[in-house]
């Protein structure tokens, strides 16, 4: 278990981050929970490198540019990081408080909680045959190269990550990468380098089905042409077929929802009493999906979150230029 | 605001958008592809990947003679298709949906590509 904090913030992205800087500015101590190992949300995930144009201030702003500067604006509330950590459940606890549990089985305890989530929990998207093998030879991922040293191993996809895994192993593997179209999405570079050296690549080609005993032996390839079925022999399977987002666990907190969406009050309340909700992940009428937007929510939610745990406290959390938050040579 | 599967998908249904979609909203009908607009996220990925230009966003139809693909997405999912008994509405991600098998009216009657 992980100390306890004033709020937990689910979901690093944006919004998250921003609500996490701003508990800090209301002098609360704050846990942000991510499923992902890195925050950013749907900008680390689906367009890191693309410029945004519609953040106040900002004309301009790569956006891990935005990630980045979020992180460190995010670092004042000295926040408990806890990334790669998925929350599965949100238990009530005596007085109030909230358990949020984790799929690892860790958990944190909170006094309020503002759900962040977005779009939702990134997964791998699945092969569509096989499964029964992960962790028998079929994975999402390469935990580790040196592993597969010497080995034949199967590569699924034309994305980024294929193409970055079969690079990394093709002088050490035997690789072979499979993808159902003639064209990738990958890098330019990293195709290249993939298609100049040792690996074979197989167009126009999917995975039909997986053979083996207790590991994977081989694996049937469908000719998307032909429908022609070849089985060639591999040792390891890596299907790198992207990540999909699903709403996950979140909805299944008794919490008010509409559309997959958790419903919210003017001062993001959720149903639940002491939960809170910002960004993508609430709605209400009229509401625009925008990070900007998700800024603004975030600001709201923690304000009220504070007077939740303190009645005493003002909604109001006076400026960011008073004169405590001010370089010393300003503020004398 | 959503990405649109318009008519040029018709008997073709290459399904790159499919694999590309990063929230699984891109259902396969029995000719062609269908965006759920509730799901979508609007983030155009199905428009880089489709080989045909058949993902749009739809605001870029709007007002065009293309415009009743907007209409017909949502209908896949708003009306009881042919064989069904309640409509699809959000099913939460099409590869555990599977091929749904049919397709709205409209597009039902379209002639052969």
């Amino acid at each position: 278990m992980n100390r306890p904090v004033d709020v937990a913030v689910i979901g690093a992205g944006p919004t998250g981050l921003f609500a996490a800087f701003y508990a800090g500015m209301r002098g609360l101590s704050v846990a942000l929970v991510d499923a992902l190992p890195e925050p950013g949300g749907q900008i680390s995930a689906l367009y890191p490198e693309k410029i945004i144009r519609d953040v106040a201030g900002f004309p301009a702003v790569k956006g891990r540019d935005l990630v980045g500067a979020l992180v460190e604006q995010a670092r004042s509330a000295d926040p408990e990081m806890l990334l790669g950590r998925q929350a599965t459940d949100l238990d009530d606890l005596p007085g109030g408080r909230f358990r949020l549990g984790f799929a690892d089985g860790g958990c944190v305890e909170a006094g309020a909680v503002v759900v962040t989530g977005g779009i939702g929990t990134f997964t791998p998207r699945a092969l569509p045959c096989g499964e029964e093998f992960l962790g028998r030879g079929l994975s999402y991922f390469v935990p580790d190269p040196a592993e597969l040293a010497g080995r034949r191993v199967l590569v699924v996809g034309g994305g980024d990550s294929a193409f970055d895994w079969a690079d990394a192993l093709q002088h050490t593997a035997q690789v072979t990468v499979v993808h159902r179209r003639d064209t990738f999405r990958a890098h330019r570079h990293t195709v290249d380098q993939v298609l100049a050296g040792p690996a074979v690549v197989r167009t126009a080609a999917v995975v039909e089905r997986l053979r083996g005993d207790h590991r994977v032996r081989a694996a049937a390839l469908r000719d998307t042409t032909t429908d022609e079925i070849v089985e060639i022999e591999c040792d390891h399977v890596v299907a790198a077929l992207g990540f999909v987002a699903n709403p996950g666990p979140l909805l299944r907190w008794g919490l008010d929802v509409t559309d997959r969406k958790i419903v919210v009050d003017p001062a993001m309340r959720t149903s639940r009493p002491g939960v809170f909700a910002a960004g993508d992940v609430c709605t209400y009428p009229g509401r625009v999906p925008l990070i900007a937007v998700g800024f603004g929510e975030a600001a709201t939610a923690v304000n009220h979150a504070a007077v939740r745990l303190d009645p005493t406290a003002s909604t109001f959390p006076g400026h960011s230029t008073d004169a405590a938050a001010q370089p010393v040579a300003l503020s004398a | 605001m959503t990405f649109v599967v318009t008519d040029a998908c018709v008997d073709v249904l290459d399904r790159s958008c499919l694999e590309e979609c990063p929230v699984d909203c891109i259902y396969e009908g029995d000719r062609k592809m269908y965006v759920n607009p509730v799901e979508c996220i609007d983030c155009g990925a199905c428009e880089q990947a489709c080989p045909t230009a058949a993902a749009v966003a739809d605001r870029a139809i709007a007002g065009t003679a293309a415009a009743w693909n907007t209409v017909d997405n949502a209908a896949f999912f708003d009306v009881v298709l042919p064989g069904r008994d309640t409509p699809l509405g959000t099913p939460g991600g099409a590869t555990h949906l599977g091929p749904v098998g049919t397709d709205t009216a409209a597009v039902a009657a379209l002639p052969p590509r």
